[in-house]
Formats: structure tokens, C-alpha cells, sequence
């Protein structure tokens, strides 16, 4: 029998401490939502309490939360289709047709990521003003296209380098197109980490907040907006409220959880081979 | 076969060309502004050439922000890496292949919640009455108060463990990946001369991963950039401006309090010209 080390010990509960407090935050998070404001309000915390559904009803049936809802969604949906639209193409192109400006390249679409997001969004801001477009979805979704276009492309192009150059070869030989073999080679064989590239990216602009808090004054309020006022309502905060609308703001990114954790795995596993 | 297609032209021209302007349009625009001294409340403008840039020298609160976002890159970048090697050597040392994946997906979670969701599950913990992180205190001590956000000696740190949490766990994953990419043999190796379980990390496995691990501070530097959900919902700056770095600062004086939006855009350009300078150099020697 193997001897307890005490070394071990201490290591195994400084994780364990370390996974408690991962996750925990965001379970009490959870567990405030459906109290009512006595229970949340308390010198000691209450973990028994009776649950009420009140803070959730008031949150969905605010208009406001409901159009920052519709406005993230539509927003965010749209820039990651252009995303996708131009992004795979282009990182496709990358991957296997390498030109002398292929490193140059890769390069700008990674210093696009340097920019501070101010320095983007005050000339934004003025030029959306003077074109009529300020405070409209269109206006986000051009400005998301950036950061969706770029990030893409940045993680699909070793997507596309994963692909065995042989299955590629082989179409060709069997008389496909170039276009047929992206269409119908690469794309499917790549599939399961473009769709983790496809998930970060839309992960990056469901949480953008400095962008859409310079770019909307009303109309296009994204829901990280609207959930950051809420907490602006005077000196008595809805705290029960407030927990039920960071809950649903997190929702979304949360349901990625398992496409991105698998993406992170291809990822390495790709570099062990 | 390949090289004769079209394929490379038709699929990347247009998305580069899209980049380009997207991206230098603003970039470009953001010097012009600089140059000149527009207001929000106003149409008019003329130019002023430097003007902004020579008062933002004299600004004592800009200089301040300067010197916060410098105390903010370094805490961050430096917390998130030991407490991500640390917590990566303790998975790969004493978890079982489960658990590990058990911890990954825990540790990943923290990083997808957007910054103000993060933000705001942390200003409630640290409320110095009801907050659930500092119950521990108030237990202790029989119920003395503890308000880190409102003491500016405590509050950048504040905010900054927010950042780790999200940061610092997300990277142990990472690397725990990395070392579990390396060949067995020299840690084999190691062992047999009976180094101990630390300085294997110490001398063997860590040296081995110094490319990526430095590739990995320098995503983190470029991220810690990005503090601006962060310290907008947990401070605003304050108290005073112990945390207002030079995207609050520039926000402030653009749009809440004095609407001076080509002074904000002049900090902007500066932030810019720092930040490319710095990671176009520091990009170049990682991958050399």
C-alpha cells in the first residue's frame, strides 16, 4: 500500500479549493436570482430559502431586456455568418495556397487584435454620427465584422492545415475543382474545429461591451448594456433582479461549453501527432 | 493543378480588402480627430494639430491612468501565469486522467462568462455587508467590515483577482495540454536521478515549454488590454481614480463628463501607437 504523502494531500485540496472556486461565484450568482430580496439582503448568507420565480418573470417582461436580447442575437448572428462568409474562404487560401505575403498576413489579421477597442470606437462613433447610421444594428454589425472576420480566420487556418494533404490530392486526382475541394474535401474533414472557431468568436462578441456602449445611445443596446444599467437604478438595488440578468446575459456562452472544451482538445491533440 | 486556380485570389481579396478598410478607416480617422477639437455637444470644429497631445502631458490625471494600466498589465499578466503554471503542475502531478477533465471543463467556465457578468457575480461577492466573499471576514472577525472596492489600496487588486479568475484558470488548462504534449522519456529520466517532483518542473518539463508558455503571456498582455468591462461595472475608476486605467480615462472625458471627444481620441491614438509598437516587437522575437 502506497503511503499518504501529505504533499499530495495539500496539492489535491488546492485544487479541489480551486475548482470550488470556479464555480461557485457563479452558482450563489444563480441561487440569488431566485430569492426574494430579504433572503439575498443578510449578514449571514441564507442557503435555505423559499425560491421565487419573480426575479426572472420581471426580467423577461421588461422590454428593455427584451430588445437588448433581440439586438445581441440579431447582432451577433449576423456578424458571425459574415464571419464565416469571408473568414473560411480566406484562411482556407491561407492554408494551402501559401503565398510570399502568407506570414504578413496572418500577422494583420492578429494585430487587428492589438488595436484598443477605444481607439476603434471614438472615430467610430463620429463617423457612424455624420452617415445617420449611429445607434443602429447596422452599424454593430459592420464594426463586430472585424472582430469576427479576424478571429476566424485567424483559428481556421490551422483548421484547414489539420487536413490531410493527401485526401486533398486524392479529389483533385479524381478530377474535383479547386473550389469542389474546399466545398466538399476541407470543409467537411475540418468541420469539427471550425465549428469551435465558429463558437469562440461568437462567444468574443456576445460579451463585447466598450463597443456597443459607445455605438448605442437607445435603439441598439445589446443585452450587456442593458444588464450594466440595470444596476444604475437609483440607491435600492434589485439585487434579485440584478443576479437574474447577469444569469441570462451568461446563458448563452455557457451553452458553448462543450463545443469549445472539445475544440481546445483537438487543438492539442493536433500538436502531440 | 492547384496553382493555376483562381481560388486564392477569389477567396481572399475580397475579405482583405474588407479587413483593410474596417480596420484603417477608424485607425485613421481616430488621428484625424486627435488633430482636432471636437466636442459631442457641438458640430463645429478646427484644427489644433497637437494641442490635445501637448495638454495630455500636462494632465495629471492622465498620467495617472498611465501609470494604472501599467500596475494593471503587470499584476494581471503575472498573477495569471503562476496561478495558471501552478494549478497546470498541480493536474498533471497528482489528478487522475478524470478528474483532469473534470477540472478543465470548471476551469474554462469562468473565461466564457462576459466581463460584465464576471464583473457584476464579483461586486456582489465583495459587498462588505451581504457579499458571500466576504462572509469568511465577517466571521471571523465578528463582524467587522471589509470593502476592498472602496479602498484604493485594495481596489485595483480587486478587480485584478476578477481578471485571474477568469484568466488564470483558463490557462491552467492550457497548461496542463501543453505538458501533457511533452515525450515521457527525460521526465523518466529525471526521476531515476532522483530529482524531486518540483525540480523536474523546475529544471525539465517547464524549460521545455518556454516557447509556448511565452506565446501565452503575450496573448494574456494583449488581453489585459481589454480591463474596461471589468473596471467600468466594479468602480468606474474609483475610488478617486486608484483604478481608472486609459480606456476609463478616455471614456470619461469622451462621453460622460466633458464630452472632449478629439482629447479622448488623441489618449486613444497614444494607446495605440504604444500597443502596436510594443507587440508588433515582442510578436516578432517570439516567433524568431
Amino acid at each position: 500500500m502506497k503511503p499518504i504523502r501529505p504533499g499530495r494531500l495539500i496539492a489535491k485540496a488546492t485544487l479541489a479549493l480551486a475548482g470550488f472556486l470556479a464555480v461557485f461565484p457563479l452558482v450563489w450568482t444563480a441561487l440569488n436570482a431566485l430569492k426574494n430580496n430579504v433572503d439575498i439582503i443578510t449578514r449571514v448568507p441564507k442557503v435555505i430559502f423559499t425560491p421565487t420565480l419573480a426575479n426572472i418573470g420581471y426580467i423577461l417582461g421588461r422590454d428593455s431586456v427584451l430588445t437588448g436580447l433581440y439586438n445581441s442575437v440579431v447582432a451577433c448572428g449576423s456578424a458571425v455568418v459574415i464571419g464565416i462568409v469571408l473568414g473560411l474562404p480566406a484562411a482556407y487560401a491561407v492554408a494551402r495556397y501559401p503565398n510570399r505575403f502568407a506570414g504578413d498576413i496572418q500577422f494583420f489579421v492578429l494585430s487587428l487584435r492589438f488595436l484598443p477597442p477605444v481607439a476603434v470606437a471614438i472615430p467610430l462613433m463620429v463617423i457612424w454620427l455624420q452617415v445617420g447610421l449611429y445607434d443602429t444594428l447596422p452599424a454593430l454589425i459592420v464594426t463586430y465584422s472585424l472582430l469576427t472576420i479576424s478571429v476566424i480566420m485567424w483559428l481556421a487556418i490551422p483548421a484547414f492545415q489539420g487536413v490531410p494533404k493527401e485526401i486533398e490530392e486524392a479529389a483533385f486526382v479524381d478530377g474535383y475543382g479547386a473550389y469542389s475541394v474546399f466545398w466538399r474535401i476541407a470543409l467537411p474533414v475540418a468541420a469539427r474545429s471550425l465549428i469551435g472557431a465558429i463558437a469562440f468568436s461568437f462567444v468574443l462578441v456576445w460579451n463585447e461591451f466598450l463597443i456597443a456602449l459607445m455605438l448605442s445611445s437607445s435603439n441598439a443596446k445589446t443585452l450587456p448594456i442593458v444588464a450594466s444599467e440595470l444596476s444604475q437604478q437609483g440607491m435600492n438595488v434589485p439585487w434579485g433582479i440584478l443576479n437574474a440578468s447577469v444569469v441570462l446575459l451568461s446563458l448563452p456562452p455557457l451553452l458553448f461549453l462543450g463545443v469549445l472544451s472539445g475544440f481546445l482538445n483537438s487543438v492539442f491533440r493536433q500538436k502531440k501527432n | 493543378m492547384r496553382r493555376r486556380s483562381s481560388l486564392p485570389v477569389t477567396f481572399l481579396l475580397p475579405t482583405l480588402a474588407i479587413l483593410l478598410v474596417l480596420s484603417m478607416v477608424p485607425t485613421l480617422y481616430a488621428i484625424v480627430i486627435a488633430l482636432q477639437n471636437r466636442e459631442l455637444s457641438s458640430p463645429g470644429y478646427s484644427w489644433v494639430w497637437f494641442s490635445n497631445f501637448a495638454d495630455l502631458f500636462l494632465d495629471r490625471r492622465f498620467l495617472n491612468a498611465v501609470w494604472v494600466s501599467v500596475k494593471w498589465e503587470i499584476v494581471t499578466v503575472v498573477a495569471t501565469m503562476v496561478v495558471a503554471i501552478g494549478l497546470g503542475v498541480l493536474m498533471f502531478e497528482v489528478a487522475s486522467p478524470r478528474m483532469r477533465n473534470v477540472y478543465c471543463l470548471l476551469f474554462i467556465i469562468p473565461v466564457l462568462l462576459p466581463r460584465v457578468s464576471a464583473a457584476f457575480v464579483w461586486k456582489f461577492a465583495y459587498h462588505p455587508l451581504y457579499g458571500i466573499a466576504t462572509y469568511p471576514y465577517r466571521l471571523i472577525t465578528g463582524g467587522l467590515i471589509f470593502d476592498p472596492l472602496s479602498k484604493p489600496a485594495t481596489a485595483l487588486f480587486a478587480v485584478a483577482s476578477v481578471d485571474v479568475w477568469q484568466w488564470g484558470l483558463f490557462f491552467a488548462v492550457i497548461v496542463l495540454k501543453l505538458l501533457e504534449t511533452l515525450p515521457p522519456q527525460p521526465i523518466e529520466a529525471a526521476r531515476l536521478d532522483h530529482a524531486k517532483r518540483w525540480q523536474i518542473h523546475a529544471y525539465v518539463t517547464l524549460p521545455m515549454l518556454k516557447a509556448p508558455l511565452i506565446s501565452l503571456m503575450f496573448v494574456k498582455m494583449i488581453e489585459s488590454l481589454r480591463s474596461f468591462d471589468l473596471i467600468y461595472v466594479m468602480t468606474r475608476g474609483g475610488p478617486g481614480v486608484a483604478t481608472e486605467t486609459l480606456d476609463m480615462y478616455a471614456f470619461s472625458q469622451g462621453f460622460i463628463e466633458s464630452g472632449k471627444v478629439s482629447y479622448a481620441s488623441a489618449m486613444a491614438v497614444l494607446m495605440m501607437i504604444a500597443t502596436v509598437i510594443t507587440f508588433t516587437m515582442l510578436w516578432k522575437r517570439v516567433q524568431a
